[in-house]
């Protein structure tokens, strides 16, 4: 069969198969007018509220605009409270719950425990606030590169770092907080503290 | 009423909740969208399902359309995802063909002696792959380019050619294969 024969015979017969079927579409525009009758397109949110402020009236546009600032100065204050307060700290930010949970588990009965991981280190010491900044030594004893102390302080804030082989480390995962000091980190940690009371 | 009016008019009336307007859409591609279902499907009661379906579809998401592009592509990609998901559903639910005789006709061998050149193409049509019978069906029924084939059928420009290529090819042999059993 020749291409051009089969094209034409394609849509020939196409043709005459719906034509002589054309008796399915009968009033299907009828039937889909009477089923859509009363329904509207679907609208995307967008589309939505901008016809919902279209058809407000101006004093009720100014009203939600009034509305809509006052619900971010609430938000931006209840913020700004959840971090000064101690009251709501941690309620709003799972960084504050994982921070207070740190501090709780950490500072139980005094005891605070110091680690640093350097494997490989010669030295490994712990200076801070509640040494006078003299090197309080670590050990590693199952000599696994984990290098430990465990001292007993008073309750209270303290400012350290580590030194390890002479090199100054002041920023301990484990701190409670960093503070910048003569152009470097110190880790603060405390002590005797829940996290609601700091 | 609306006969003079621009389609993206009747739309946009449309759009706006006035269903006589979408009515006249209706109107104008029902055709189109049913010979699209009876190629893709080849099955009459399934492909005037779906084409009320795709009125409806298009309808209600009618705001997910762009006024600048065409509006045929964009409702024939519905029927055709449409399509697309009756044959899936038809795998699972196969109908189960009547007896021949319940029909009203004779023999099967009886019946395709006296069918035409034009029966044969149905038939052929019928045992294509869906992959073939959908870009033959927009070709050649529908009339679009090859652009707007791969668009409405999500596959790239050069695929469609060659499933139409391939699917002549195969038309041609099932038509060949038809007459040697008519002629035997």
């Amino acid at each position: 069969m020749h291409k051009d024969d089969l094209e034409k015979l394609l849509r020939d017969t196409l043709q005459q198969e719906v034509s002589k079927e054309r008796h399915y579409l009968d009033g299907l525009e009828k039937t889909i007018v009477a089923e859509l009758t009363g329904r509207l397109p679907r609208r995307g949110w967008l589309q939505t509220l901008t016809q919902l402020f279209a058809q407000m009236q101006r004093s009720h546009r100014r009203q939600l605009a009034v509305i809509g600032i006052t619900a971010v100065i609430f938000l931006f204050l209840g913020i700004f409270i959840s971090e000064r307060l101690p009251l709501f700290r941690g309620l709003f930010s799972a960084y504050d719950k994982q921070h207070t949970t740190t501090i709780t588990a950490d500072s139980d009965g005094g005891q605070l425990l110091f680690v640093m991981p350097a494997p490989g280190a010669q030295t490994v010491a712990v200076v801070g606030s509640f040494n006078d900044w003299k090197p309080t030594l670590l050990t590693d004893e199952d000599e696994d590169g984990i290098w430990l102390t465990n001292l007993s302080l008073a309750p209270g804030r303290y400012e350290y770092a580590f030194v390890v082989d002479g090199r100054w480390w002041g920023q301990d995962p484990l701190a409670d907080e960093y503070v910048r000091s003569f152009g470097g980190y110190n880790s603060v940690r405390y002590v005797g503290y829940t996290g609601d009371n700091i | 009423m609306y006969r003079v009016q621009d389609e993206v008019n009747l739309l946009r009336a449309s759009l706006s909740g006035e269903v006589e307007a979408w009515g006249e859409i209706v109107s104008r591609y029902k055709e189109a969208i049913f010979g699209l279902c009876v190629g893709f499907l080849r099955n009459h009661p399934d492909a005037e399902d779906i084409s009320h379906d795709t009125f409806i579809r298009a309808y209600e998401n009618l705001h997910r359309y762009h006024m600048e592009k065409r509006f045929s592509t964009w409702i024939f990609t519905i029927a055709s995802n449409l399509c697309r998901n009756r044959l899936r559903y038809r795998r699972r639910h196969p109908i189960v063909p009547l007896p021949v005789q319940m029909e009203g006709g004779c023999s099967p061998a009886i019946t395709i002696a006296q069918e035409d050149r034009q029966a044969q193409i149905r038939q052929g049509l019928s045992r294509l792959p869906y992959r073939y019978r959908a870009p033959i069906t927009l070709r050649y029924y529908n009339d679009l380019s090859y652009h707007q084939i791969a668009r409405i059928l999500s596959l790239p420009e050069g695929t469609i050619k060659t499933h139409i290529h391939r699917g002549k090819a195969l038309l041609r042999q099932e038509i060949g294969k038809m007459e040697v059993v008519n002629h035997a």
